[in-house]
């Protein structure tokens, strides 16, 4: 049993020793920062300047495009609905696998629980 | 740490909070080796370790007003670097690193007995990626148990679970090496 | 990890289950209590409640090319609804006996039987587990678990695989999360 102890704590050694910090080099903030500028940049992208036009056209103009703002926001607002629903899903499967495996484990050890009642089917 | 650090290292987050590139910049140097280290070990490859970690520091930048502390911002990065890690995984197709990659994972310092530790990085990668998680957490992060359950959003019981079962089987493996070799 | 599938039918065989899809018409869901008190006091919070509406539209987003993925829409396809409350704490908690009770007494309703009782006192652990029947087979599994840190209810209806599930064990990890702001301070690391 020591032995055992012992032969986890060396290996505890030798794992914290292996999993050290490994530096991703001297460019890797530069990238980070350049990647938050180009992000930066993106979203303040000037307006493309249009040419002047009647009132109907603008207003039929700006229709299309609230329509599809709309489209596009019932889109995102489904995707972020279904995505939330498959992390809630998996987070269900993986608590009852888990409650599962407890009562298993304590069914099959020394203190184990109560023989199962069964009236049969 | 003592508080004058403490206290430069608050002014950073303050600076940063404020919208100073350079303080963010400072933050990013700060912390890139252990949001790489984790990323690295979790996939396994530089290339998409490297994605990965500039992803959490893009998301961090966006989020900045989420974090309240450094201690926060320690727990928050290791929070989100592990999530992005685990659920890549979960995605995409086992990355099968080569022997350069498992040499890149291998910490900076000096191994006492590198081949042993390359086969302990080879070995980490054969966990489950929960495994996985909790394993660098506790041995790279330091982590304790309960920190460990709170990063991941895991029960106590599976994190000790993992743990014990991972050791296991880290041990099981290398003692099968050890024997192949003799 | 390799799972059998023989592990899982300790919990079968005793009231001569199949696992398969579902002839039965699915249970009604069990009325789960609000459990506020405990919320209120515990440290992290999972209340999930996917009727079948829920799980249709996160099935439709599970990529079948994704081999994970696939073998979860196939585990839910007998499923009509999964009800989630889990509680973690950081310490000891008060037992909810009064709201438990109320759960107790819609499994004590026909077709319901109570298949598990553990009890360990070393672990400061009960789990009873419930699975209801309808004409030989099971549409429905409810779970009631403490442990010293964390109380858990589950409700399924419907059938699945428990042989399956245990399959994707390890699969899950953790789900991932578009991170909410926190509100309390992470520990530093020692």
């Amino acid at each position: 049993m020591s032995e055992g102890l012992e032969n986890n704590q060396e290996l505890e050694r030798r794992l914290r020793s292996a999993l050290g910090a490994v530096d991703p080099g001297e460019g890797f903030a530069p990238r980070v920062m350049a990647r938050i500028a180009a992000g930066a940049a993106d979203t303040a992208r000037p307006a493309r300047a249009g040419a002047v036009a009647s009132w109907l056209a603008f207003g039929l103009a700006a229709s299309v495009v609230l329509a599809s703002l709309l489209a596009h926001e019932w889109q995102a607002r489904r995707l972020e609905q279904g995505r939330e629903a498959r992390r809630q899903l998996i987070e269900a499967l993986r608590v009852t696998d888990e409650k599962l495996d407890l009562a298993y484990r304590a069914v099959n050890t020394r203190e184990g629980g109560a023989p199962p009642e069964h009236s049969g089917v | 740490m003592s508080g004058d650090e403490e206290c430069a290292r608050g002014d950073l987050l303050t600076q940063a909070l404020a919208g100073e590139r350079a303080a963010f910049a400072a933050l990013v140097r700060r912390h890139q080796r252990s949001v790489y280290s984790m990323a690295l070990r979790m996939l396994s490859d530089r290339h998409a370790a490297e994605d990965l970690a500039q992803e959490v520091f893009l998301q961090l930048f966006r989020n900045l007003s989420a974090v309240s502390s450094e201690a926060h911002l320690g727990f928050w990065l290791r929070k989100v670097t592990m999530h992005r890690a685990i659920d890549r995984l979960r995605r995409a197709p086992r990355l099968e690193g080569a022997a350069e990659e498992l040499a890149a994972a291998v910490s900076e310092a000096e191994p006492a007995d590198p081949l042993l530790e390359r086969r302990l990085l080879a070995l980490l990668r054969e966990l489950p990626a929960a495994a996985r998680a909790v394993v660098l957490l506790r041995y790279q992060e330091d982590l304790d148990p309960v920190e460990i359950a709170r990063t991941l959003r895991m029960p106590l019981n599976t994190v000790k679970s993992h743990l014990r079962r991972s050791l296991a089987q880290l041990r099981e493996r290398l003692d099968g090496t050890a024997d192949a070799l003799t | 990890m390799k799972a059998s599938s023989a592990k899982w039918r300790w919990l079968l065989v005793p009231v001569g289950l199949v696992a398969s899809a579902a002839l039965a018409a699915p249970a009604a869901p069990l009325n789960l209590p609000d459990f506020d008190a405990l919320a209120a006091k515990a440290t992290e919070s999972v209340n999930i409640s996917l009727d079948t509406s829920l799980l249709g539209l996160a099935a439709g987003f599970l990529d079948p090319s994704n081999p994970d993925d696939a073998a979860t829409k196939e585990l839910i396809a007998g499923l009509k609804g999964i009800y989630v409350r889990s509680y973690t704490f950081d310490g000891g908690f008060a037992y909810p006996s009064a709201q438990v009770d109320q759960v107790r007494k819609q499994l004590a309703a026909p077709g319901w039987q109570r298949l598990v009782q553990t009890n360990s006192t070393r672990d400061r652990t009960r789990v009873d587990i419930y699975v209801s029947v309808d004409r030989g087979l099971a549409n429905g599994l409810a779970i009631i678990a403490s442990e010293p840190r964390q109380f858990t209810i589950v409700n399924i209806v419907g059938s699945i695989d428990l042989a399956k599930l245990h399959r994707l064990e390890g699969k899950f990890g953790v789900p991932k999360l578009d991170l909410p702001p926190e509100g309390r301070d992470g520990k530093p690391g020692k």
